[in-house]
């Protein structure tokens, strides 16, 4: 097992409040999602596990490293913290060499995967650049190459891809896929697509808890028989985002078709069945475990 | 390195240019400025010198004078402060006089009747003064007991006067150089400290009044930078030791801000080649102000780091500009002699006085010695704030601003 992190009981308080509740979680080799809404406690079990936070009790191991042993983890933990940035007037090259030396590396070994590194991210032709001259997505990249410069054996990331446009979120997310070939790669996100896309197992997190842990398929297939298509009149719809859960909406002339998930099948004509897919799945399970998400939230 | 991307990264900020022109401001105006001429002999000048009867009668006829007048002017913390005793006090200062002199309160008071009387305003209060031709010093009194007798004067006053014991020989003490000894002291400047050395005291004493304040802007800047570009948890996760971390950026600090004072300690040696020729000492102008003036760095410095982590970038120039404002003030009377074992400016305001600053030399070097020791240990004490704070156990307490201790206590 000292490959895995093992997660016993955990919980975690900011004063009085409970952020995180009984945490329980094995997460081996390969890409894990942590889903959830923001607020759910995402940040936090991912900071706990890069020993950046104390938990109250409960017992965490990092390959076998006990998580007290802070200095340990830091050395087998790559992070991508939620925000990153860099000192604004430092080259892109200068800002990896300078992380890369706070990891502790030798400086031969820093300047080949300096090198190797830019060019996997596919900013060799930006290193000159300074920090604040890069755009969003070229920031995220440094990030994720900051994260592994030292070769880790377990990569936290904390919601890559927020703020990406859709070629740079794929560039990213297959990013993390070649990653997690070789070691942990646990992945925070609130974004269904992203998981639906590169973990094959996952967590659902909320208020701190974990509502449902196992692979998306068996999360997909906890949803079936709850998930419905149906088409209604476009004056309706306030109504009916008050009453459902609506995961999707196509519009059509005068009706509108709406994927609803619901555990009684919906009182609406022309309502069928469907198959479940991870957003209406994710949704339906934080509606079983009692979570509020009517109203037409976005999701 | 970590040492020199931190060098680097420190040198590229705003603040540390800002620091490297005020440096340069200082010295040019300050130290270059009053040493453009060649420096002659000091005819015509006091100096300082410890003759106990000097000393003796010189505090007997000033504290009889205050006494009578029931105006002492006294400086605490290097403030200006004019006391004026109640009767239970007078009788302490009574018994003092008494014990001095030798002579009764009948026979001091007759004195004071023959004085020349007059009277004096301090914006408040009118006073009577008198100006006494001389007191007697009583043949019985030992200079020990004397000090004693100042001590409990001193503190019956408040602290700050001018019977303060270590301040006794500046105050009471003062001589008129004889050509000889005129003679002497230039014999000094040339011969012993072959000029530079003389010239290094002064540059140090120009150079310590900014070397122990503008390095904590510097610090505090660097300090605060990863929480300002929301990147502490970056760093907090590296595999680098705090240890390490916070020694190594302090090291990166003190040799940053070191450095502009080395130009213009190279400048300093290229005016005094240039004015009193190459048989001059071409070392002293950097031992003696790097000894004197890394200590002021790595203190400022130093509150500058441990005070960031606690509190913030604010707090920490608040704490260091009172410190430097308070050794500032209580060595305001006095810019050159004897240096305190822990003030935090020493001074040395004149090319000569070789005698004087040797004969506190101990002193000097203990007070240097202390500072760096002293600012290792918060140096130590950060490591423990930063790793601390590292592990998430604790997130700095903000005094000020939004949600900070103050306001939600007010």
């Amino acid at each position: 097992m000292n490959d895995c992190i093992i997660i016993k009981n955990v919980d975690k308080f900011y004063g009085k409040k409970q952020a995180l509740s009984d945490i329980s979680l094995t997460i081996e080799k390969g890409m894990f999602g942590l889903l959830g809404r923001n607020g759910a406690g995402k940040t936090t079990l991912m900071k706990t596990l890069a020993a950046l936070h104390k938990k109250n009790s409960g017992e965490i191991t990092v390959c076998g490293v006990p998580v007290e042993n802070a200095s340990e983890i830091r050395a087998m933990t790559g992070y991508l913290p939620q925000e990153f940035s860099m000192y604004p007037n430092m080259r892109t090259d200068e800002a990896l060499d300078y992380l890369g030396a706070l990891s502790g590396m030798p400086s031969k070994l820093r300047k080949e995967r300096v090198e190797s590194l830019l060019k996997r991210v596919n900013l060799t032709e930006h290193r000159r650049k300074k920090v604040k001259e890069l755009s969003g997505g070229m920031k995220r990249r440094l990030g994720i190459a900051q994260a592994i410069i030292h070769d880790p054996k377990v990569l936290i990331v904390d919601e890559p891809t927020a703020g990406l446009d859709p070629e740079e979120r794929i560039r990213f997310r297959n990013l993390l896929c070649e990653l997690a070939e070789d070691r942990i790669v646990l992945l925070s996100t609130h974004i269904v697509g992203d998981v639906e896309a590169t973990c094959e197992k996952i967590a659902v997190m909320d208020s701190g808890r974990i509502l449902w842990k196992g692979t998306v398929s068996e999360l997909i297939e906890n949803a079936r028989g709850h998930v419905y298509t149906a088409n209604v009149e476009k004056r309706f719809l306030p109504q009916l985002k008050k009453e459902y859960i609506v995961t999707g909406m196509l519009a059509q002339n005068d009706y509108t078709t709406v994927r609803i998930v619901s555990d009684p099948e919906p009182d609406l004509p022309n309502t069928v069945q469907t198959e479940p897919d991870l957003e209406g799945a994710y949704m339906y399970c934080l509606h079983s475990s009692g979570c509020d998400v009517t109203g037409g939230e976005d999701i | 390195m970590i040492f020199f991307k931190d060098c680097k990264r420190i040198a590229r900020s705003m603040t540390y240019l800002i620091y490297c022109v005020i440096v340069a401001l200082f010295f040019f105006t300050q130290y270059f400025s009053d040493c453009r001429t060649e420096v002659g002999p000091p005819f015509g000048e006091t100096k300082a010198v410890e003759d106990h009867d000097l000393i003796m009668s010189g505090a007997a006829l000033s504290l009889a004078e205050d006494y009578f007048a029931n105006l002492y002017i006294c400086y605490p913390f290097g403030f200006y402060k004019s006391v004026t005793l109640n009767e239970k006090k007078q009788e302490v200062i009574e018994d003092a006089l008494t014990e001095m002199t030798g002579l009764s309160m009948e026979e001091l008071t007759k004195l004071r009747d023959n004085a020349e009387h007059y009277t004096s305003y301090d914006g408040l209060h009118e006073y009577n003064g008198y100006i006494i031709d001389s007191v007697p010093v009583s043949s019985s009194l030992t200079y020990d007991r004397f000090l004693e007798i100042m001590k409990k004067v001193n503190k019956t006053l408040g602290g700050g006067s001018s019977y303060k014991p270590d301040d006794l020989i500046f105050k009471f003490s003062q001589v008129p150089m004889t050509k000889e000894e005129a003679l002497e002291e230039y014999d000094n400047f040339t011969n012993k400290d072959r000029v530079t050395g003389a010239l290094a005291r002064l540059f140090s004493d120009y150079t310590g009044i900014d070397a122990a304040i503008l390095p904590v802007f510097v610090a505090a800047a660097l300090t605060s930078e990863d929480r300002r570009r929301r990147m502490s948890d970056l760093v907090y996760s590296r595999k680098i030791s705090s240890f390490r971390l916070v020694f190594t950026r302090y090291a990166a600090l003190i040799t940053a801000m070191f450095l502009p004072l080395l130009i213009t300690m190279i400048i300093a040696q290229i005016q005094a080649v240039s004015i009193y020729g190459s048989n001059i000492s071409m070392t002293a102008l950097f031992t003696l102000p790097s000894f004197w003036l890394v200590p002021n760095i790595m203190e400022a410095a130093a509150v500058g780091m441990l005070f960031t982590e606690l509190f913030s970038g604010g707090t920490a120039v608040i704490v260091q500009f009172l410190s430097w404002f308070l050794s500032l003030l209580t060595g305001s009377g006095q810019l050159y002699g004897k240096i305190r074992s822990f003030t935090l400016i020493c001074r040395h305001n004149t090319v000569f006085g070789r005698d004087i600053f040797m004969t506190y030399h101990s002193q000097f070097v203990f007070n240097r010695i202390f500072y760096i020791v002293f600012s290792l240990a918060m140096v130590t004490l950060t490591v423990f704030v930063y790793e601390t704070k590292r592990r998430g156990a604790f997130n700095g307490i903000r005094l000020f601003g939004k949600g900070s201790l103050l306001r939600r206590k007010a």
